[in-house]
Formats: C-alpha cells, structure tokens, sequence
C-alpha cells in the first residue's frame, strides 16, 4: 500500500514526457530519500604510516618464559645465574599458548602490547594499529583520527540524548496540555541540554590525550 | 611444581567460577584469564553453528566451556582442545597423536623463507641464466608432523617463487592424514595458493633408516612392505619431473635447496625427570619428542661414539644434507648445548664433504638465535629455550 504524500512523485515519474530517463531509474533517483548513504561529514584522515626502522618488535611468552624449553621456577632461574659455568638449569619442554607481541615506538617511547588472539601474526597486526593510533595522537593532538573519531562518536551521543529528551518532554507536554507555555520550556530545556552537552565534551577532551 | 597459593585462587574464583579450573594447568592469572576467553569464543561458536544445523546436541555454551575447562585442568593441551592452531598466518588443525606447532618453530620458519630469499637474490647475482629460474625450488621437511613448516614455508615463498617443490616426510600415518587435511583447510581458507596442492606432497617415509647404497633400482626392490627411507622417497617422486637437472649432477639424488626439520630431540631422561611438563609428556605422542633408540637396530650403525642418544636424528638429516648438497639446512634444537653439539658434529663431517662434494663455497654453521637481542625480536627463552642450527654455503 502506497501512502498518499508518494502519489504525486510517482506520477510525475511516469508521466513526464520530458524526461530522457528510463521511468525506473528515475523513480529511484527520487526516492533517494530512503536510500541516501550514510556520509561522515569530513572523512578520517588516513591513518599513520609508521616507519618499519622505527620500531622495535618482540614477542613475549605471556608471563615467564616460554618456549619448549623452559627454566622451571624462579628459584632455579636464580640458581643457574649464580653459577652459570657449572649448573645447567632445569629445562621444561612445555607448550605456552600464549603469544604476546610487544612493539616498541623508538621516537616517542611509546610500548604497546598486545595479546588478544592466539595468534602471533595476528597480534602484531592489531598492536600496530594500535600503536600508530597512539604515536598519532601524540603529534597531532585533537586533530589526530582518534580524537576526532572519539569527537564524532561524542556529538552522535549528545544528539541522540537531546533527541530522548524533546521526546519525554514533548509526551509530557501532551499529558497536561495548555499548562506549559511553549517558548518557555523550550528555552528551559535547551539550556539544560547545553550544559550537559559541555560536561561530556570536557570529560571527553580530558580522556582522548590520555588514550 | 609450586602450589598457588589461596589468595590467588580466591581471587581468581571472584573473576569467574571456571578460572581456578583453568589456573591448575596455567599457573598464572594472566595466561589462565587468556586461555578461558579462547575457550569461551569457541563454546559460543561452537553452540551457534550445532543449533544452526539443528544437531541432536543441544547443550548450551556454558555446559561447553565447563566441560572444556575440566579438560583442559586435566592437562589436555589447548590446541587439541580448540582442534586448532594459528601457524604464522595459516591455522593448523591439531589433533591427539601429532605434536603441536610451537612458536619458537614458527620463528624459524620465518627465518628460513627470509634466507632462501636471500639465497636466490645472491644466485641471481652470481649467474643472471635462466636456467635458475626454471629449476623449482626445491624444500624437504623432515619430520613435518602437521605438515606445519612445508605448508607455512609455501605460503612464505610462493609470491617470490614461480615453482616450488616441497616434500614433508613422516613417519607417523595419523600425522600425514592431518598434514593432508590442513593442506586442504588452509586452501580453503585462502591463506594458501591453490597451487600448494600440486606443489606440497606428503609421503610416509623413515628417516633414520636408511639404504647402504642410496640407489633407486636396488633401493625399490629392497624396499617391499617396509616404510622407504628418504633417499627412496627422493628418487621415487623427483625422478619423472627433474630427470634432466639430476643427471646433468651426477649424483643419484636431486639436489634440494632447503632441508628444514624438527626433529625428536628430547633425551629419554629428560622426558621423565620432569623437565618435559606434564601436559606434553601424558598428551603429545612420544614419537615425536623423544628419538627412538631402543627399538632401532640401524641406530647404532647411524650414531658414532660419543654421539647422544637424543642427538641421533641429527647426525642421520646432516648425512642426508650432504647427499642431496643442501644449500641451507635448518634443524631445530631442544637446547643451546644440543645446538653447539650439532654444530660440533658438522665440523666433524665437513671435511669429508669438501673432499667429496663438488661444492664451491664453504658451508658454515652457526646457531640461532645467537644474540640476546636476536632471541627477544623472535620469542626465544635468552637462556634457555629451543635454538635452531643453520648450516649454509658461504655463510655472512
């Protein structure tokens, strides 16, 4: 079923006799407005290249060592540094499942680890992203893809808690109608709203450096 | 084994109910917190594909994971039971009866691809003939166990190189079963060219065994039921393809450009003194840790004196290297002494090998990773910890 306000745009498509278009393609051209696509309003700068000599990449066993050889306890680690010449440790042929990469930024001393999957090429992967997030957001501050992700991310939320309350206060409105006066409550709300608005953009801006 | 104490399982039970199960295995927090979160992921798929085949089992993912973790505190390596394991970019599938991929032997891996590329960049240099680039490149990987190295090796190398040839060889059947199934898992997934399938071959084969005369016509006849030994399986599979480039050699065995293997290296003390940890030693398959001494008659003809039992499939793959003149021959070893003992045991054996062979360069070996710094970029122990050995011509 067709609701009445598409009528007339769907007439028009089809009965145009100017039109060079197909009459479907230009039906659909008019319906752009169910399919527009979701645009962010600037696009993310593209994200930090960072320089393979820069970093230092090692992988870590999780906790302690690991390997299919390994020192036993700490006790015996302590032993065998005390007279390395003459002892040999008591080794463990084991299997650590742990596979945590640690990268290194050499210029900013920035030191990531990750050990989110199983995986080792897999960590080193995301502690790269990571990593080059964190360097980026060192040098270029608010204007880094972090921080304006997290800005993005902060304005959306704003808007939609904005958005929740005109609704409740528009349903309360309709409950006791002809109380409220409308410019005043309008004016009321708004300033409430603002408010909240610039609490969550300072405690935002504090976090974004930190992360 | 150090007992945990109280405090630490208390406050791993306040986290969560299953990490002082998981915590008798891990022994630490940290890699129990790990473990419990892998487990947890495939409990969850695990339930969501059985009820999306709408299979008799309708048990919940909570059962699941309990179940898992009561497994896993009673040793049951991971990897078995989660059926997998990643391998560089590739997933190895595991299952009991086949060693698991360890990270110390992906390491290397990586090593290894780094210097066959290298290898065939310093070739090119040399002799700018096509004659290079049409011979395939030639790996054999001894023991493969889950086919782990061969299939990495390939993903590695196949952008550089237009053919290769790879051959594993074991001596376990299950493990040959499991190298040809994650042969075909990881094509499916895409990790790997769909060309692996013609250019890796798995064959079942001894590699301590071995034939006086390395001859393919009396090798075949003698051979009958009993497993081939590697010169065989060379001569067998090599022959139809590269008759050519093995008779314009001369010898009777195709020459391979890189021998890579992780062998049993694990002394029959050391398996039961405790230094092999209880969930190796009770759930991986001994034939794949400890060499085989006992049993084997042709042992004592392999072994010289002096040589250790666990060191014996060393000297039987350097015997091999030089018959089949490998350029790069890579073995990994449990410990840093083991890997000075190889190391000793191919000086033993070089000169033989200038006399005989018609090598140009000088083959030098050397363990790695030999430098602190070397050990922590690639994951080793410092001081302890799995080396490998690397034994190539000319060296740095």
């Amino acid at each position: 079923m067709l609701r009445p306000h598409l009528w007339p745009r769907i007439h028009r498509g089809f009965s145009s006799p100017h039109t060079s278009y197909a009459p479907s393609t230009s039906l659909l051209s008019r319906r752009s407005f169910t399919k527009s696509p979701i645009l962010l309003s600037k696009p993310l700068p593209a994200r930090l290249k960072l320089n393979d000599a820069d970093l230092t990449i090692s992988y870590l066993k999780g906790t302690g060592p690991g390997g299919q050889k390994i020192v036993r306890s700490q006790r015996n680690l302590i032993y065998a540094l005390q007279n390395t010449p003459k002892v040999t440790p008591l080794t463990n042929f084991q299997n650590k499942t742990n596979s945590a990469v640690q990268i290194i930024h050499g210029p900013s001393g920035i030191v990531v680890k990750c050990q989110a999957t199983r995986s080792r090429s897999q960590n080193e992967k995301i502690a790269r992203s990571l990593l080059a997030d964190k360097v980026e957001a060192q040098e270029k501050g608010d204007q880094s893809r972090v921080a304006l992700k997290a800005e993005a991310a902060r304005k959306k939320k704003a808007s939609k808690v904005k958005k929740a309350r005109r609704k409740y206060r528009d349903l309360e409105k309709g409950a006791e109608e002809g109380e409220v006066v409308d410019g005043d409550g309008d004016g009321d709300f708004d300033a409430n709203a603002n408010v909240d608005a610039r609490t969550t953009e300072t405690g935002t801006s504090e976090k974004s450096p930190s992360t | 084994m150090p007992r945990i104490p109280t405090s630490l399982l208390l406050k791993a039970y306040r986290e969560n109910s299953l990490l002082p199960i998981l915590l008798k295995e891990c022994r630490s927090l940290d890699s129990a917190r790990n473990e419990l979160r892998w487990l947890r992921e495939r409990a969850v798929r695990d339930v969501q594909e059985h009820s999306r085949q709408a299979t008799r089992t309708r048990q919940g993912w909570r059962t699941r994971l309990r179940a898992m973790c009561h497994k896993r505190s009673r040793g049951v390596p991971l990897q078995y039971i989660l059926g997998d394991q990643p391998f560089g970019d590739l997933e190895i599938l595991c299952r009991r009866g086949v060693l698991i991929p360890r990270s110390d032997t992906e390491s290397y891996t990586y090593e290894a691809a780094r210097l066959v590329r290298q290898m065939a960049v310093e070739t090119c240099k040399d002799s700018p003939s096509p004659s290079g680039s049409k011979r395939p490149l030639r790996i054999l990987d001894l023991c493969t166990g889950t086919g782990c190295i061969a299939l990495l090796l390939h993903a590695l190398l196949a952008p550089q190189f237009e053919r290769i040839q790879i051959m594993g060889v074991d001596l376990s059947p299950i493990a040959l079963n499991l190298a040809q199934r994650n042969l075909e898992h990881n094509i499916g997934l895409d990790v790997l060219d769909r060309r692996a399938r013609e250019e890796i071959q798995f064959h079942r084969g001894d590699v301590l065994r071995r034939n006086g005369i390395a001859n393919p016509s009396t090798g075949t006849s003698a051979g009958g039921d009993a497993i081939p030994t590697v010169e065989e399986l060379l001569s067998q599979h090599t022959t139809q393809s590269e008759r050519d480039s093995k008779s314009s050699d001369g010898s009777p065995l195709p020459k391979i450009d890189l021998l890579i293997s992780n062998p049993p290296y694990i002394s029959h003390s050391d398996f039961h003194n405790g230094t092999t940890s209880r969930s190796v030693r009770l759930f991986e398959p001994r034939l794949a840790l400890v060499p085989r001494t006992d049993t084997n008659i042709d042992s004592n003809a392999i072994s010289q004196e002096g040589d250790k039992p666990e060191d014996i499939f060393y000297r039987r793959i350097l015997e091999l290297s030089q018959d089949v003149q490998a350029s790069l021959t890579i073995l990994e070893c449990g410990d840093k002494m083991q890997a000075e003992r190889v190391v000793e045991m191919f000086r033993g054996n070089s000169p033989a090998l200038g006399d005989g062979g018609e090598t140009d360069g000088v083959f030098t070996a050397e363990v790695w990773p030999a430098t602190e710094e070397d050990c922590l970029a690639n994951g080793f122990h410092v001081r302890d910890g799995s080396r490998c050995v690397i034994i190539r011509k000319g060296g740095c």
